[in-house]
């Protein structure tokens, strides 16, 4: 199996502060992995790292072999990876098809002229994460928080990327919408996406991932698979707050 | 892009509209009528680079300036022909919109704002001091050749050249690009997280902008024969532009049509009772009312009631 | 040499006066009043009505004037900042289209032809042999003594202080009991009377026209942006910055250059560090 990402001694420092401090894991295509730590752990940051809306100080982070070195976003997504945010980022004035359109639209400002959208294509996706056809024409405004999770993947995965990094997916979601987006990302993982998944949601989490990744301060402190990680010690003792 | 019959039935009005309007209105009108048509493209340049990015340009006339000026003193001075001028005009005003893409790559909102305004002032004061030869310094150009004779001519000529590039940026915008020109307004960082280069599609706003305002500034410059610093550099232009799109309704090419076509018949409307520029007193007052209580203008208002209609057909 | 000095320490004043009521609001709510130089207009023309037309005395006139404009700033506050709800963008074009709307009043009741406004104080002092009038010099020092005040009442007032508060962070001070949109109406009423009384010196320094707010309006601009987000300090030193520069530009190279420096100033500063040269500080 090839590595779909695979990180290499990454150092991220802000003034004083490091915030990822020598991070080494790679993950196999078709993988899906949980990345878990306490708040301030690092994992956003590790997230913004991959999808150069940060610059590392040092390190490697490739893709399929490639070095993103200092890529800018768009042409990270372009070589396959994409992410979903915390606090979802949709364009609220647009109505849920024409957000989707966005994350498909090819990065050229000629066939964007000259190729009308693909309609078919954009319902697919809406219907594929769970929208209803009735929110098609809706304004992202006027969605609900599960919704808007659901909108964000419907984008990320437009874009046609591979590796996906979910952030917080299960943040501000009613059970029912849980069991929804549990069961969406499923779907992915039977597709063969490669998956870098942040929950504070553990048992969410679980069923999820084939393996898990704690850190705390940047650092990774266990790793492995979900039950002996979440046993371990040193986890137990920084989701505690006493850190060592 | 979701053409309707009753899109193509609005244009074909329009077009009719404007080539039998010299059969029924007076010379008179008909020159205020150019004056609207130069508006018009004016004012949908404004609206290709600011209506939909957000970013907000309060020195347009720094475009239409580069524009007006380049043609007017290859034509003058160098005794370039028009014909050669115009583009090498708007080639440079192209030029120009790299110009002020550039703070935009660092900079947004008010920030943007003001350097756009410090750039047109910047202009109005380096025009009159570098090479006062060729630019005429303070009191301008004059006796710069003109393309046409007559207000029929010129209304014709520029009715033509407004009705272009009204529909062609009307139907640019009806494209994925206006969807994504709108993503970029609303929330930036969500297009790149999207896998689109945002500086590609400003880039593309800024120069199909600035070639809108060489065009127009060129031919402007053509029909008027004449140009001045301060009437060009001026900040009452720049409000009349800004104006006309904002009571129309940004970023929609129609709203800057009807917005300009407004004002400038409220100015005529107004010259027989107030002769000087206390029209500007009602205008802006009417425009900042239209601003404060419809900031999505009177096409806004027009849509909302085609709807309304649509529905009760329906019915 | 001493000329220049002399020269620019002036015009350094004037401009520091103009610029810090324009400071104020921006650093309360980051808003650009982009109808900030129709105070000075309108504050210049009270003036002028007041003291030449009607004939009242100089000091009751620009205590009209600065009434005139603390009752703008409530207006302008009351009718469009509170009504439009922090969009930015929005008030800044509305405030500029009333800008315009007053300045075509002003041309309305008394024409468009600009007016000399005769000095508040007569006379002339000669400082090696350059002539300082005494009217600059009124301007000079009544600026020095408004921002000193200003600096004062802000740091030690409680008005001030809250002031202060809302300016760091708006929502915090709203929770520590403090009504922004009392502070916010206060800094516009301020400001307001700020402008007109720079109004007055600045119309005496030129002439009154109805096209007078647009310069001190980029003045303005150029020293909160330069100076960084509304700081009075910051406002002094760019304000001397630009001041300089300009009686500089205009004995040593042209006169006509006078705005370049301030307009190359502000895109420059912009454009490479939109924080400002000074950073940000409260007030």
């Amino acid at each position: 199996m090839t590595l779909a990402l695979e990180i290499k001694n990454l150092v991220k420092t802000f003034g004083g502060l490091t915030a990822t401090d020598n991070l080494n894991f790679d993950i196999k295509e078709g993988r899906s992995v949980g990345l878990i730590g306490p708040n301030g752990a690092g994992k956003t940051t590790v997230f913004s790292q991959i999808m150069g809306e940060l610059q590392q100080t040092s390190g490697q982070i490739s893709l399929f072999g490639t070095d993103l070195g200092t890529l800018p976003t768009s042409k990270r997504i372009r070589l396959g990876v994409s992410r979903t945010y915390q606090i979802p980022r949709p364009f609220l004035e647009l109505s849920v098809v024409e957000n989707i359109r966005v994350g498909l639209m090819p990065n050229s400002i000629w066939s964007m002229i000259i190729k009308g959208p693909d309609h078919t294509k954009e319902e697919k996706l809406a219907l594929e994460v769970g929208l209803a056809e009735t929110d098609f024409e809706k304004p992202a405004s006027e969605l609900s928080m599960g919704d808007l999770r659901k909108l964000e993947l419907a984008r990320t995965i437009a874009t046609g990327a591979k590796v996906l990094l979910l952030d917080e997916v299960f943040a501000g979601l009613t059970t029912g919408e849980i069991a929804q987006i549990s069961s969406l990302i499923q779907d992915l993982r039977a597709k063969g996406f490669t998956l870098l998944i942040v929950s504070h949601d553990l048992p969410a989490l679980e069923p999820l991932i084939d393996h898990v990744i704690a850190i705390e301060r940047g650092r990774i402190i266990a790793t492995g698979n979900f039950k002996d990680v979440v046993n371990d010690e040193s986890v137990r003792a920084s989701y505690l707050g006493q850190a060592t | 892009m979701g053409l309707r019959w009753y899109h193509f039935t609005a244009w074909g009005l329009f077009a009719i509209g404007l080539a039998l309007l010299p059969e029924i209105v007076s010379k008179g009108t008909l020159r205020t009528f150019i004056f609207a048509n130069y508006l018009v493209i004016f004012a949908i340049s404004w609206d290709l680079l600011s209506g939909r990015t957000g970013y907000i340009s309060f020195g347009h006339p720094f475009l239409i300036g580069i524009g007006a000026y380049t043609s007017a003193i290859l034509t003058k001075r160098f005794g370039i022909d028009v014909e050669l001028a115009i583009p090498i005009a708007v080639i440079v005003t192209m030029i120009g919109g790299l110009i002020v893409l550039l703070p935009a790559l660092r900079i947004r909102g008010s920030y943007f704002a003001l350097v756009t305004l410090a750039f047109m002032e910047l202009m109005y004061q380096l025009v009159q001091v570098i090479r006062p030869d060729l630019t005429g310094g303070t009191r301008g150009m004059s006796g710069i050749q003109t393309l046409t004779r007559g207000a029929v001519n010129g209304f014709y000529f520029s009715s033509f050249l407004m009705f272009v590039i009204a529909i062609s940026s009307w139907f640019l915008l009806r494209t994925r690009i206006g969807t994504a020109l709108t993503a970029i307004g609303l929330n930036e960082s969500a297009v790149e997280g999207s896998g689109l280069s945002v500086t590609k599609l400003k880039m593309f706003a800024f120069m199909a902008s600035a070639f809108v305002a060489g065009l127009g500034g060129a031919f402007y410059v053509h029909y008027l024969g004449s140009l001045a610093p301060r009437a060009l550099f001026d900040i009452n232009f720049v409000f009349t532009i800004i104006v006309a799109v904002l009571i129309g309704g940004a970023s929609t090419i129609i709203g800057p049509i009807i917005g300009a076509l407004f004002l400038t018949f409220l100015l005529e409307y107004l010259r027989p009772y107030l002769p000087g520029a206390e029209r500007y007193f009602i205008y802006g007052g009417i425009a900042l009312l239209l601003y404060m209580y419809q900031p999505k203008g009177i096409y806004a208002l027009i849509t909302s009631g085609w709807q309304m209609l649509q529905e009760k057909s329906v019915k | 040499m001493l000329q220049i000095l002399i020269q620019g320490m002036l015009l350094s004043g004037l401009y520091a006066l103009i610029a810090v009521g324009f400071t104020l609001i921006f650093s309360i709510g980051r808003i650009l009043n982009l109808g900030y130089g129709a105070y000075l207009m309108l504050g210049g023309y009270i003036y002028f009505w007041a003291s030449q037309s009607i004939g009242l005395p100089k000091l009751v006139a620009v205590g009209m004037a600065m009434i005139f404009g603390v009752l703008m700033g409530i207006m302008k506050f009351q009718l469009i900042v509170k009504p439009l709800k922090g969009n930015h963008v929005a008030i800044e074009i509305s405030t500029l289209i009333l800008a315009v709307v007053l300045q075509a009043g002003v041309v309305f009741v008394f024409g468009d032809s600009s007016k000399i406004l005769l000095p508040i104080v007569n006379g002339v002092v000669y400082v090696a042999d350059a002539p300082v009038t005494y009217n600059m010099l009124i301007a000079t020092v009544s600026s020095w003594v408004i921002l000193l005040s200003l600096y004062t009442f802000i740091r030690t007032t409680d008005i001030g202080r809250a002031m202060q508060a809302v300016s760091m962070d708006t929502k915090g001070a709203a929770i520590c009991g403090i009504e922004p949109d009392r502070v916010n109406m206060v800094t516009w009423a301020l400001s307001g009377g700020l402008g007109a009384l720079g109004g007055v010196f600045f119309a005496s320094y030129t002439q009154l026209a109805p096209s007078m707010w647009v310069g001190p309006l980029i003045i303005s601009v150029a020293v909160v942006i330069v100076g960084g987000i509304g700081s009075i300090i910051g406002t002094l030193i760019v304000a001397h910055i630009v001041g300089f520069m300009e009686v500089i530009v205009v004995s040593v190279f042209a006169p006509e250059l006078r705005g370049v420096f301030t307009m190359g100033l502000i895109i420059l500063v912009l454009v490479l560090r939109p924080q400002g040269l000074f950073g940000r500080e409260e007030l």
